[in-house]
């Protein structure tokens, strides 16, 4: 048996190194490292309950407008507000154009270009794929990044500035629209389905919206949407076996997206993907194991938790905690919220592989992405201006305030603790850690560490494309894992 | 001789076309203040000097100075200035791994010795060694004064690399240190901000690669094209400050009648960027016109400066103005550390322009 140090990876959001046992030219086991810590928790300890508004998001400049929400949601528990309805609105519009901008992001610039690698040199589809994908020089990404642009103008409009925004607060947003930005709102977001009716699915988003089964997709695949890039990794996925790589079995969870008065556009739950079993999401089950984490020991219970580094710990190997569900890993992500809302196709790809896998991972992303770019341009045109934007809240407020949102990358939590208007604990789980979550007490590994076992190397050692194909697969965003 | 090898040769090998890069030209011009000469001049360097590598690293950091770059507001202007950066090395988006990667670094540190320009987003940490940030199996902060030894200039992006950010607040957990505490021998130039504007970024870069030399800049470092106004100088709510027409809640009548937000805390009196002018996500907006204050991101200690809802107490309504550099004097010399941002700054003149280029 061999090890081999996998890092430090290129295409990722901040810093992450995976060290792997090799057995057979292929992986026998995984440890997954995050290198990273700045102490956030520690930080936001004493200040201002609502100055978490400011700080929070500043956790990460990809997906700020999450943190931001999940910081406004706890401190709306905290003070018994109920924002107001345009504030619920414009802030659901906002994330999902930051979680549509995280997913184009992931699919064009950081997942796709690995079948570009020379690895693939030969293979029937690699020219065409390299001309397309290929890291900086391939076409697709300049089209992504300028639909991205337009698409986080809507960020301009709501928010003033992205990343690290302002405008999201307790009460519901500060920026009140007008008829002007109202328009504008809907022109972008049909700009946006404009890109992906031609980029992305080659056909009217009603196409990908209706596929039910893994035969209508392949169908969808080599008829209607053929020209698309969304069929263009369908197929690369099938000459490569994707559905056979990077599986796992573990348990999918949601907090819910897009929360209005009436519930949620995607349900909060938890689906057990081996007995194609759906459950409530019980938040109280939610712990964090600190057994493999540079962390001093203290509390489990995320309210209660204590975040204090031990860098000599021994037996420890990241800066991440491992949350657990139940005690068991968790795999967060659009794969997640889609299996909990009971989308058929999804609940069909993981039935036939019986969990998990790097294709229905990235077929959830896009299918997830049309859904929500149908349902941004309705939320635009819901926006009532003659009515409140943002409701009074106070600045007060002792107790405790859970903020459960859903981010791009899966469930992200704010846990916080207030006594005479500052914060006495603030304990955060975001998606990766769930994802990229060392082993535990019992020596469980993480999601990803799991699905890293059995990924043939091809004689390529730490370079092998599978083992990239995987990790991204998750889309890491290592600057949350352990903030 | 060997035939050099110029941008206008690398921009071209990327696909830009001349009528593209024409235009990329006077944009930059415009957006440096540099006037109708400054395109040919643009132009003229490009074509004719060998290209500067430019070298992105990442420390301690959250990635928005990144998120913000690539959303500049002119896609071709993202392209050009992204083509010059990414041949070289930026562990984001770039295309090479692991140990290729980090040959890559030390090719550019030989090649290139005195001549690249290093882009330095977030801090190194210096508590426990480094242990908080290990990049490649060893601290970042290692790997930052390595190439930085060999560079011809330093960008220090954002509030993160310029003065310490949001992982700096107090207690400081990691001891999260910026770039000019770590490295003294070499020019710096601050580009601060959380995140700094996309515009405001590329202007930097382009400026640097394109004449090999740093903008002028203020006391603090700061490139004075983009730093040396006060948010509240040039807001469009600044008539109902002086008419003393504040909003009192969000939301409130006021708010609708876009009145100013110092009442809720707005520290645009105290801040020098360039949000209400260049504005962000393409110009579309910034803070102040979504309806909340500004919190002052590019100012030094913005993160302990909370709290960030209460009302702002020694801004002088009518009071004497002051310029970027008496305060920051005046900041310097509270914190004792005079001498070193004295250093920093004779370094920084060696290459900083003698002739004012962006005001010929």
């Amino acid at each position: 048996m061999t090890r081999l140090l996998v890092g430090p990876f290129n295409r990722v959001e901040g810093d992450l190194e995976v060290s792997l046992d090799i057995e057979d030219d292929a992986v026998a086991s995984a440890r997954v490292t995050t290198p990273l810590y700045r102490g956030f928790e520690q930080i936001l300890i004493g200040r201002p309950a609502a100055d978490a508004l400011a700080i929070a998001p500043r956790i990460c400049g990809i997906c700020s407008v999450s943190q931001s929400l999940a910081a406004a949601t706890a401190l709306r528990a905290l003070y018994g507000v109920a924002p107001a309805r345009n504030g619920i609105i414009a802030a659901n519009l906002a994330h999902a154009a930051e979680n549509m901008a995280d997913h184009l992001t992931h699919f064009y610039i950081f997942f796709m270009p690995d079948f570009a690698r020379a690895q693939y040199a030969g293979r029937s589809w690699h020219d065409a794929t390299t001309r397309r994908f290929k890291a900086i020089e391939g076409a697709a990404a300049n089209e992504a990044l300028q639909a991205r642009r337009r698409l986080l103008e809507i960020m301009g409009i709501l928010a003033g500035k992205w990343p690290h925004s302002l405008a999201f607060q307790p009460g519901g947003t500060t920026c009140a629209v007008d008829l002007g930005q109202k328009a504008q709102l809907v022109a972008i977001a049909r700009d946006f389905r404009r890109f992906l009716e031609s980029a992305v699915f080659a056909a009217p988003l009603e196409a990908p919206l209706g596929l039910k089964t893994p035969q209508e997709l392949e169908r969808f695949c080599e008829g209607r949407g053929a020209d698309g890039d969304f069929a263009a990794f369908c197929r690369i996925a099938r000459a490569l076996d994707l559905e056979n790589l990077g599986r796992a079995a573990n348990p999918l969870m949601s907090y819910g997206a897009y929360r209005d008065e009436t519930g949620a556009f995607l349900n909060a739950g938890v689906f057990d993907p081996v007995a194609s079993a759906l459950s409530p999401l019980d938040a109280r089950a939610i712990r964090e194991d600190v057994s493999h984490a540079y962390m001093r020991d203290g509390p489990e219970e995320p309210s209660l938790a204590r975040t204090e580094p031990f860098v000599d710990k021994p037996n420890a190997y990241s800066f991440a905690k491992a949350p657990r569900f139940h005690g068991r890993p968790t795999e967060v992500g659009a794969l997640a919220r889609l299996a909990v809302h009971g989308h058929p196709l999804v609940r069909a790809l993981l039935e036939r592989s019986r969990g998990s896998n790097v294709f229905v991972r990235v077929v959830a992303r896009l299918i997830e992405l049309a859904m929500v770019a149908e349902a941004a341009e309705s939320w635009a045109k819901a926006l009532a201006l003659n009515e409140p934007f943002c409701v009074v809240a106070p600045h007060d407020g002792d107790g405790e305030g859970v903020g459960l949102v859903e981010a791009a990358r899966g469930s992200l939590g704010h846990w916080l603790g207030a006594q005479k208007g500052k914060i006495r604990a603030y304990q955060i789980i975001a998606p990766t850690t769930w994802n990229f979550s060392p082993r535990d007490a019992s020596g469980v590994a993480g999601p990803v560490e799991q699905a890293l076992v059995g990924a043939p190397l091809e004689g390529h050692g730490a370079s092998a494309a599978s083992v990239q194909h995987v990790i991204r697969s998750f889309d890491p965003c290592m600057v949350c894992t352990a903030h | 001789m060997a035939a050099i090898e110029t941008f206008y040769d690398v921009i071209r090998r990327q696909g830009v076309t001349r009528r593209s890069f024409t235009k990329f030209c006077s944009l930059t011009a415009a957006s440096l203040g540099m006037g109708p000469i400054g395109a040919a001049k643009i132009a003229n360097a490009l074509e004719t000097k060998e290209r500067t590598p430019v070298i992105w690293m990442h420390g301690l950091e959250c990635t928005c100075c990144s998120e913000s770059f690539i959303r500049s507001a002119h896609p071709l202007v993202k392209d050009v200035v992204l083509s010059m950066i990414s041949l070289d090395y930026d562990d984001t988006i770039m295309a090479a791994a692991g140990h290729q990667a980090e040959a890559i670094l030390q090719e550019t540190k030989e090649k290139y010795k005195g001549k690249y320009i290093l882009a330095v987003e977030g801090n190194p940490p210096l508590n426990e060694g480094g242990m908080f940030c290990i990049d490649g199996g060893k601290p970042f902060v290692e790997k930052l004064k390595w190439m930085a030894d060999d560079a011809m200039a330093i960008i220090a992006w954002g509030a993160c690399a310029s003065w310490g950010c949001v992982q700096a607040a107090k207690p400081n957990p990691t001891q999260a240190t910026p770039i000019d505490k770590v490295i003294h021998d070499k020019p710096i130039i601050k580009v601060p901000g959380c995140p700094p504007i996309a515009e405001v970024m590329t202007g930097v870069v382009t400026y640097i690669t394109t004449f090999g030399r740093l903008p002028e800049l203020d006391r603090q470092g700061r490139p004075n094209m983009f730093y040396s106004q006060r948010i509240h100088d040039k807001c469009y709510r600044r008539p109902h400050f002086d008419a003393g027409q504040f909003v009192e809640q969000w939301d409130d009548e006021s708010a609708r009648k876009g009145h100013c937000l110092y009442k809720m805390g707005c520290k645009g009196p105290t801040t020098y960027n360039a949000c209400s002018t260049v504005r962000w996500n393409g110009g579309v907006s910034f803070p102040i016109q979504s309806g909340h204050g500004c919190i002052g991101c590019s100012e030094e200690g913005f993160w302990d400066k909370g709290p960030f809802y209460e009302r702002l107490t020694n801004i002088h309504q009518f009071g004497v103005e002051k310029n970027a550099d008496e305060i920051g004097l005046a900041a310097a010399g509270v914190v004792g550390a005079a001498v070193a941002t004295h250093a920093a700054a004779t370094a920084v003149k060696r290459i900083v322009s003698k002739n004012n280029d962006h005001s010929a």
